[in-house]
């Protein structure tokens, strides 16, 4: 045996334990080496701490972030009072509506619980009846225009048949609302209707805007509810997607015929 | 459809608010007086050098003795004010600053331009000298029988509300 190779041996004998330590930690370098550059191997170690983390902090938000956050919400809310509310209106309406139309319903069922025997001959009644004027002169809208509540002027129109102008339309339609809210002094109710001969213009008022749509034939409670439904339904989604002060006219109108021309009552 | 802007036209009664406007709109004058009640409204199209079309919906206020009279609903969103006398009434003007000021209260902003009309019927040298050397302020002295300063008054005001 050459001397090389005895020291060789009497290294073994003596570092054995060195180096398998040393192997198992080049082992675990390269367990972790793995684990660090697999993105499913670090997900599986890794998701279970942050969620737990998330999870705390989003109990802790109320404590810790609570007050910060109301106060700029308030701030925010005051500092934009006529866009909180006019994001809100077509909401609030809508509820609004539901809960009355809901309370009507349940008054008129226990009346007609009540009169039970009446009922089926009234109803067969009042179906002829309507059936018959519907058959007549069918509600039909004939033109709508979006304007500026308190200027009057017309942001964007569709019409059905060519009217006089439509701009002096809107202006003469905000001075009379404004002359009729004014005269009764009830700063928070809004002109609604307005009738002439054949025609009706249903006034709808949001904050920043008011709709004025001209409807032909007949104008029932229910095609009442059903225009403020279309009307609630195309500002929401307006105002949810597009600032109306910067939208281009020719897109307004768009939408306007889009959601308008369709509209079942 | 052109942008559009809402003009008022405010002043005492019988200053020549609705003739200013036939003139400006129409080209014609009327010597019969008809007093406006509630407010009257009218569409002119402005051509403004190098700066394009301009609707501008004016809108005919009723003439009121006091400017606080003035039916404030009317007054909302307004982009531009003529305030409007007669030169020959010294009551439609004596209070100029102050109705001026009590506009300012609810428009701070907006621009807002003095016409005095009815310089046709003028013929005293001493107010008219007055008026010339802006003893009382007048953006504009107008005529709306003869048509004098009218459009370039309404157009003025359309250059300030670009």
């Amino acid at each position: 045996m050459k001397e090389e190779d005895k020291l060789s041996l009497i290294r073994d004998i003596l570092l054995t334990d060195d180096r398998e330590f040393a192997e198992k930690i080049a082992e675990r370098i390269k367990y972790l080496e793995t684990t660090l550059n697999e993105p499913d191997q670090l997900s599986l170690k890794v998701d279970p701490i942050i969620s737990k983390k998330l999870s705390e902090f989003t109990k802790k938000i109320p404590e810790t972030l609570g007050g910060t956050i109301t106060e700029a919400l308030k701030h925010e809310i005051a500092n934009s009072k006529d866009a909180v509310v006019d994001a809100m209106y077509p909401i609030l309406g809508k509820m609004v509506k539901k809960y009355v139309s809901q309370e009507i319903k349940i008054l008129s069922d226990k009346i007609n619980n009540r009169l039970n025997w009446r009922k089926k001959i009234r109803d067969k009644f009042r179906f002829n009846k309507n059936h018959f004027k519907d058959s007549l002169t069918p509600t039909r809208i004939e033109q709508v225009l979006l304007i500026e509540q308190k200027s009057g002027v017309l942001v964007g129109s569709y019409s059905n048949t060519k009217t006089v102008d439509e701009e002096m339309i809107s202006a003469m339609l905000t001075a009379i609302k404004a002359f009729v809210e004014d005269a009764y002094l009830k700063k928070e109710q809004h002109l609604e209707l307005i009738e002439y001969e054949l025609f009706k213009i249903h006034l709808q008022s949001f904050v920043n805007h008011y709709i004025a749509i001209v409807i032909s034939g007949n104008y029932l409670l229910t095609s009442k509810d059903k225009i403020q439904n279309i009307v609630f339904d195309f500002y929401e989604d307006f105002t949810k997607t597009s600032d109306i002060s910067k939208e281009k006219t020719s897109s307004i109108e768009l939408k306007l015929e889009h959601h308008f021309s369709n509209a079942k009552i | 459809m052109l942008k559009s802007k809402k003009v008022v036209l405010v002043g005492h009664f019988g200053v020549g608010k609705t003739s200013l406007i036939r003139q400006f709109v129409h080209n014609t004058f009327s010597e019969s007086y008809k007093v406006s009640i509630g407010v009257h409204i009218s569409k002119k199209e402005v051509v403004l050098e190098n700066k394009g079309k301009m609707s501008l919906i004016i809108w005919d206020i009723e003439g009121t003795k006091e400017i606080t009279n003035i039916r404030s609903s009317y007054l909302l969103g307004t982009h531009g004010i003529l305030y409007v006398f007669d030169v020959n009434r010294p009551s439609t003007y004596e209070n100029l600053g102050k109705d001026l000021d009590k506009l300012r209260e609810v428009l701070p902003t907006i621009p807002l331009l003095v016409i005095g009309n009815k310089i046709d019927i003028l013929d005293d040298e001493n107010i008219k000298d007055k008026f010339q050397k802006k003893k009382f302020r007048n953006d504009f002295l107008t005529s709306a029988k003869h048509g004098a300063n009218v459009t370039e008054a309404f157009n003025c005001l359309a250059k300030e509300l670009l």
